[in-house]
């Protein structure tokens, strides 16, 4: 058959293009795992921030810790350092490192040793050091050991060899090796940084990142993708997955669509779960989180540097409501910071109920009788503690009209909008805090303590002196029961003084795919896909494909 | 006695009743006109008489499906969205935001270019070739892109929306206002008013405006179905409407995460949107094609 | 031809001039800091910004500082966004091409489905397919693109699982971004996956192209049934039919060449009116290029991304514009003695 005829040639390409063999995107959707994520990442390096979208993109991905956190009641076990001792007095804390383990080698750096001492001392000593060269890099700011006091907790870094190094504390701390495990305190490697500083380009060390974790980055485009490859010389078993791909999808929407569309293995913060539980090649997941969603005032602020004000306000919110719309009834309502899975819940904790007529009245005897106005931001994104704080404030807005308060909600894009509530533009806002471990200190410290307002992750800008050294002293005890009165203590002046009205503790959902397997998610700190492994679909050819062991090995990072 | 007919005509229809009686030949451009009329009375009196409020909702029946679903309420007929707002009252409050604003934005523009136009298209000579450079740039520009532009500096907002949106339409209006008026300028009636005495402004008003009222009416209509999807892209966009008011893109968009699990609170809002650009535009074929007829008569 | 290249030429100059004026007064219209809008430095160390200072000529008059904002973008310095601190360059590099891409394809989409049915429309005149031709095209023209994209996927990607919802191409391709446009990349990069990448971008481009191309599809419809209905009307027609020629040949040779010059002449101010289409439909469709990161900068407040954004997404249309101008005037000769302010 003559095929002159543009319409047949084009016919004729069409057919070939679309006969062709796909073995090849088999094989490579195979080795992959495509992960749909909610967010970009600020930065490459954990220690620069707290958001937990940067956190998941990194930490776990990227990096390891000194020692890390395992199984379901939480013990320390050994990663980067394979012992560790600790003094009597707890003032001296010395690590022993593995000899084995290998950096990353990319394309934009070779290295030529493996992980010693050194790199330990340059990672802490970066955040500790203010003269150190690297210290004001990207911007200096180190939230989260700036909220635990890090550089006044640690006086000195020692090498003893260069597989040994001691920690010389000012004080003893019971938290000190739990937020040594969080995701915040990885090791960077100190021969990059030389490399850098030669080339004068220190700030790529964040933002082309170098670490010794089971993945490396291979690509980032800005708000697109984050391409990782798989780390073939890490120092426990290689991960499963060649490539780890993160599409970021900022749109629920988005997301689900490219789940159903099998456009993604796995998806962040799903929606609609029904839908999801009615397709039957797709799985829905969660953990109960450590974590709190809140409304916080800005304490700085007319009139909400009046604690009458604070409590009215409190009272006019119909938190069951709010539980059962939002989060459509999965989460608990909160009566404190802590979630009941807390060791340190306490049932006594009183806090203000629904109950409209008190609020009027408390609102007439702080003297404002006829209401006001004020603005109430909320995030753009879905958050483990929230899933929409935009109709969360819808809700609340209407609540507080009841009240004769107008009230004008704001948001921006999520990135922006914490940095603008770190310098303290808004007058109330919604926000939530996710645990980093375990410890209730990690809960009290970081959202309300006077360090934390400098370093802007108290956005109440609330300081009180009592508080502080009720929450300072529990760190100095051992003892569980007296930490748990300190505790208790610190939550009833919370509950009288309400620089903030928590609201719910959530759960954590993730969507898969049912040929996706292995533990992504944990009860805190950031997902990771070490542990992942796909199975082969079962029409689909798969030669030397078959279903993949999942063998923990000695170690994990939850 | 019957009276006899001596003209053949009683009454000479004037241009614009020629249009009217041409109009009114068309059925399909009638439907459009009611479907036009039903928009603007919606727009005018739909606060008061939509059923329930579309600010507040009640939070015990969020996402209730459409009145002909099995799960529906005839009390709720369209369904309500994830805060317990009923579709339909927010659809009709809708009205008065993206079709009641396109229409003063049509009207505002069309004030404004018409006057600008027609004076820009008396000046001769370097004002006039500067002045034509200008339009080329402003009208090579999108109008959307011109409005994003206007709302990014301004600030989101349905005011800032309802600025850059006239803003954005007056230069059509400039542009045909000028080229009608050239056009008019040429002919004969006007020379000779012209070599009569009569002022510019005397020739504006009663030989050129007359003839070009229709010219301008079909563009009115064109700007207004413009404006109605500039405003609801706007407003999809965030960039609109800010919450809660229940202007249509404000609310498609809003209704997006729950595209899945409640899919009428997507389609109801765009189908609204197409349904008064659809009768606008309709009002428009219809006027021209009875220009046409006019023209042809 | 020349007096005609020296006025489009001095249209040119004029508009650029108005546009970078526009562009330099947006930096004072934003809120904040002038400087900062301008240059995108946020986290500028003093030394830092006191060059920035320099480059900007902040301590001269306002004209001087114009004339040095336009030397600076001149020399390809846009500034950096305040969102992710990359040289806006670099990312408009990357991300024009992609709309490019997108709304090439669209125009090729509208132009090969809008002419020929406009031509049937205009042969068929006042009879049943014209009618039905018409309305189609109305409602087409009616349709906000938003909604159209939504159900598009509902329909296409969600229920039937024909085309992929969003991006460019799978993410399991590595295709190294020389060009930005995807599919000469995919021929020039060296990848294994070579034709199965081809053959998943072309899946990709399919469903928005199409969505982009539903309006400017109905006004080609209309504009070719317009001028083929004036072709069919005039004498050379008339004669031609007379002479005996049948109705085939009367189409393909003689009416079709004369009918699509006048059409060909509109493609160009269609462009701009598919651009922003193309902008609201990447949004939906997640398609890397430039609008969607434009919308997304105004949602973050990145002035200076906004200002550059704006200022090379007007240039590169009013370009086109100017080009396809030419073309047209090469084409026509009648074209060329065209006067101002007529279209």
């Amino acid at each position: 058959m003559n095929c002159l005829n543009p319409f047949c040639k084009l016919a004729l390409l069409m057919v070939l293009l679309g006969g062709c063999n796909d073995q090849g995107k088999l094989s490579l959707s195979q080795r992959s795992i495509i992960y749909c994520a909610e967010g970009s990442p600020e930065s490459f390096n954990p220690q620069l921030v707290t958001s937990g979208t940067t956190i998941d993109a990194t930490s776990n991905q990227l990096y390891d810790r000194l020692i890390a956190y395992q199984g379901d009641d939480n013990t320390l076990v050994p990663a980067l350092a394979k012992s560790w001792h600790v003094t009597r007095d707890g003032k001296k804390i010395t690590f022993y490192l593995r000899k084995d383990v290998a950096f990353h080698q990319t394309d934009y750096f070779s290295p030529t040793r493996l992980l010693n001492a050194d790199d330990v001392i340059f990672s802490f000593n970066r955040v500790l050091n203010p003269d150190h060269p690297y210290h004001i890099v990207s911007g200096g700011k180190y939230p989260f050991f700036q909220n635990i006091e890090f550089d006044h907790l640690v006086e000195q870094i020692e090498k003893i060899n260069d597989y040994t190094i001691r920690f010389h504390l000012s004080r003893a701390d019971n938290n000190f090796l739990a937020n040594l495990a969080t995701d915040f305190s990885v090791i960077l490697s100190a021969e990059y940084a030389q490399q850098l500083s030669v080339s004068n380009t220190r700030q790529y060390i964040d933002t082309f990142p170098v670490g010794t974790g089971p993945f490396k980055l291979k690509e980032y485009r800005v708000g697109s993708l984050i391409r990782f490859y798989r780390h073939e010389q890490y120092w426990q078993q290689p991960a499963q997955m060649e490539q780890v791909v993160f599409d970021i999808t900022s749109s629920n929407t988005g997301r689900l669509t490219k789940l159903l569309a099998k456009e993604c293995d796995v998806s962040s913060y799903p929606i609609a779960h029904e839908k999801i539980t009615q397709h039957s090649d797709l799985t829905l997941e969660s953990v109960t989180a450590l974590n709190v969603g809140y409304f916080g005032f800005n304490t700085t602020k007319a009139p909400f540097d009046n604690v009458l004000v604070r409590q009215a306000l409190a009272y006019a919110i119909n938190k069951k409501a709010l539980i059962d719309t939002i989060y459509q009834k999965h989460a608990e309502l909160a009566h404190s910071i802590l979630p009941n899975s807390s060791w340190a819940y306490d049932d006594e904790t009183q806090a203000q109920q629904f109950n409209l007529d008190k609020a009027k009245q408390l609102l007439a005897q702080a003297g404002y009788p006829q209401g006001f106005t004020m603005d109430l931001w909320a995030m753009p994104v879905q958050r483990p503690y929230n899933p929409n704080a935009i109709n969360m404030a819808k809700m609340i807005q209407a609540d507080f009209s009841k009240i004769n308060i107008t009230v004008n909600i704001v948001s921006y894009e999520w990135n922006t909008f914490l940095q603008r509530l770190s310098l303290g533009e808004h007058q109330s806002f919604l926000l939530g805090w996710s645990a980093d471990h375990p410890d209730p200190d990690n809960f009290f410290n970081p959202m309300l303590s006077c360090s934390a307002t400098k370093t802007g992750s108290n956005r109440t800008f609330w300081c009180n002196q009592h508080y502080d050294d009720i929450i300072h002293k529990a760190l100095k005890t051992n003892n569980i029961s007296k930490r748990k009165q300190y505790y208790a203590q610190a939550m009833t002046i919370l509950s009288q003084q309400t620089p903030l009205i928590p609201i719910a503790h959530s759960k954590r959902y993730q969507a898969r795919g049912n040929n996706i397997i292995g533990n992504i998610m944990a009860p805190f700190g950031g997902i990771s896909f070490y542990q992942v492994s796909k199975l082969a679909l079962a029409n689909e050819h798969s030669s030397e494909q078959d279903t993949q062991k999942n063998t923990p090995t000695s170690v994990d990072n939850h | 006695m019957a009276r006899d007919k001596i003209y053949l005509e009683e009454v000479f229809p004037s241009p614009s009743m020629q249009l009217w009686i041409n109009f009114r030949k068309t059925p399909v451009a009638m439907v459009g006109f009611s479907c036009f009329i039903f928009l603007v009375v919606l727009a005018v009196f739909g606060p008061l008489l939509a059923p329930h409020s579309a600010i507040e909702g009640q939070l015990n029946i969020p996402l209730l499906p459409p009145s002909w679903h099995k799960d529906g309420d005839v009390s709720y007929l369209l369904g309500t969205d994830e805060l317990g707002r009923d579709m339909l009252s927010r659809l009709m409050y809708g009205t008065t935001f993206t079709f009641g604003l396109s229409f003063i934005v049509v009207i505002i523009s069309l004030i404004l270019g018409v006057v600008i136009g027609s004076l820009s298209a008396l000046t001769t000579g370097i004002k006039s070739s500067f002045l034509n450079h200008f339009l080329d740039v402003i009208l090579s520009i999108p109008s959307l892109l011109l409005a994003i532009i206007i709302v990014a500096i301004l600030g989101p907002g349905i005011e800032n929306t309802l600025w850059a949106v006239i803003m954005v339409s007056i230069p059509q209006f400039i542009h045909i206002t000028r080229y009608a008026v050239k056009e008019e300028f040429r002919k004969d009636y006007v020379l000779a008013s012209r070599l009569d005495g009569a002022s510019p402004f005397r020739i504006l008003h009663y030989s050129i405006f007359p003839n070009i009222v229709d010219r301008i009416m079909s563009q009115a209509t064109l700007a207004q179905s413009a404006a109605i999807l500039d405003i609801a892209t706007l407003g999809f966009l965030g960039l609109g409407a800010q919450i809660p008011l229940p202007e249509w893109g404000a609310s498609l968009a809003n209704g997006l995460d729950l595209f899945y699990i409640a899919p009428w609170t997507v389609y109801l809002p765009g189908l609204a949107i197409l349904f008064a650009v659809v009768s606008t535009n309709l009002v428009g074929e219809g006027i021209r094609h009875a220009l046409k007829m006019r023209k042809e008569r | 031809m020349l007096i005609f290249t020296l006025r489009r030429l001095s249209l040119f100059t004029f508009t650029m001039l108005l546009l970078t004026l526009l562009s330099f007064s947006l930096s004072f219209l934003f809120p904040g800091d002038p400087l900062i809008n301008i240059s995108g430095a946020i986290n500028a160390t003093p030394s830092q910004l006191i060059e920035i200072h320099q480059r900007y000529q902040t301590d001269s008059s306002l004209f001087w500082q114009y004339i040095a904002y336009v030397d600076q973008v001149t020399s390809g310095n846009l500034g950096l966004s305040m969102a992710s601190q990359s040289m806006i360059s670099h990312e408009i590099m990357n991300l024009l091409p992609a709309t490019i891409e997108l709304s090439i394809v669209a125009l090729l989409i509208a132009m090969f489905i809008g002419i020929p049915l406009g031509f049937l429309a205009a042969i068929k005149h006042n009879k049943a397919t014209d009618n039905i031709i018409l309305s189609v095209s109305m409602l087409g023209y009616s349709l906000p693109v938003f909604w159209l994209g939504l159900l598009a996927i509902l329909t296409f990607s969600i229920n039937l699982g024909w085309f992929p919802s969003a991006g460019q191409i799978s993410l399991l391709f590595e295709i190294e971004l020389v060009t930005g446009i995807q599919f000469v990349d995919i021929l020039i990069s060296d990848s294994p996956y070579k034709w199965q990448a081809f053959a998943d971008a072309t899946a990709h481009i399919i469903l928005p192209a199409c969505v982009v191309a539903v309006a400017p599809a109905t006004i080609f419809i209309r504009l070719a049934r317009t001028s083929m209905i004036e072709v069919l009307g005039t004498s050379y027609i008339r004669a031609a039919s007379a002479k005996g020629l049948t109705f085939n040949q009367l189409i393909f040779r003689h009416a079709t060449r004369n009918s699509l010059i006048i059409v060909i002449r509109h493609v160009g101010l269609q462009f701009a009116n598919l651009v922003t289409i193309a902008m609201v439909t990447e949004v939906i469709f997640s398609w890397p290029g430039i609008g969607r990161w434009l919308i997304v900068s105004i949602d973050q407040r990145d002035y200076t991304a906004i200002q550059s954004g704006l200022l090379v997404l007007s240039c590169f249309i009013f370009v086109v514009h100017i080009m396809t101008d030419f073309i047209y005037a090469a084409l026509n000769p009648l074209a060329r003695g065209i006067k101002h302010g007529e279209r």
